[in-house]
């Protein structure tokens, strides 16, 4: 069965879980940021600088995010197919770029952002291709 | 190029990688019950409880928190854009996991979005 059909609550759903998964890596991010002067150089260094990142709150609240992202991600899914879903998903590609520039102060140059586009549309060539070997049953 | 950006790039690829083994056996696990299409609340709940009686499922968890704690020393050494445009190399890795282990057949159009994305990833990785 191949399910296309975007409606407006799907799409609503869509939009959500694109803006939750740009949160997710802004607030893993935000935790991990806190701990960049920790210089890991063995196995025993990285465990200290693992427990200091699991006592962020941020990382808390990026690991609820991934949750609820994982319910909103399964009502999508059965509803419609992935080929369909991902491309639309896939534009947290361009966000969690804008959320760096806007609220974390990195820098992207007009050369990342060509780099970034490609990826975007090679993400959404692949899961479109899955759609070609799927469609002639429908 | 700087120093210490193929120290980055390799520790993407190993939480890329432990990140397709995770998404591989939660696959794996999923197809192995069969649920009904329509989902409500409840029935999700009774889903994910299934799930966990499953040890596939504790595997992939396992692999999901390395790369997690791999990912978190990523980003403590390198800016949020880069790091999460490079993390689409996952899509290499199922890509070369489903053509030779899996024997699938692809598409110009998959080969074309896969190369898409390798030059994606250099671009990003030079500027």
């Amino acid at each position: 069965m191949f399910k296309k059909k975007v409606t407006l609550r799907i799409l609503l759903l869509l939009i959500a879980s694109d803006i939750l998964e740009t949160a997710i890596h802004f607030f893993f991010k935000k935790s991990a940021l806190a701990q960049a002067e920790f210089a890991v150089l063995d196995l025993s260094s990285a465990a200290v600088f693992l427990k200091a990142v699991f006592t962020s709150p941020f990382l808390w609240a990026g690991l609820f995010t991934v949750a609820l992202v994982f319910i909103i991600w399964s009502t999508i899914l059965s509803r419609i197919d992935l080929s369909v879903a991902v491309p639309i998903a896939s534009f947290s590609y361009i966000l969690v770029p804008l959320v760096s520039v806007i609220f974390l102060h990195e820098r992207v140059t007009l050369f990342r952002w060509m780099g970034i586009l490609f990826i975007l549309t090679g993400v959404m060539l692949v899961s479109l291709s899955s759609r070609e070997r799927i469609a002639p049953h429908k | 190029m700087k120093p210490g950006l193929l120290v980055i790039l390799l520790m993407i690829a190993l939480t890329s990688l432990c990140d397709t083994i995770n998404q591989l056996f939660l696959k794996s696990a999923i197809d192995s019950l069969n649920f009904s299409p329509k989902f409500n609340l409840i029935k999700i709940f009774k889903f994910i409880i299934q799930l966990l009686t499953k040890p596939r499922v504790w595997l992939s968890f396992i692999f999901s928190v390395i790369s997690l704690c791999i990912w978190l020393l990523v980003l403590s050494k390198a800016d949020l854009n880069f790091a999460f445009s490079a993390d689409s190399m996952h899509y290499i890795f199922i890509a070369l996991a489903s053509r030779f282990i899996l024997k699938e057949r692809f598409s110009h159009l998959r080969w074309l979005g896969t190369g898409l994305i390798v030059s994606g990833i250099v671009f990003v990785s030079l500027s």
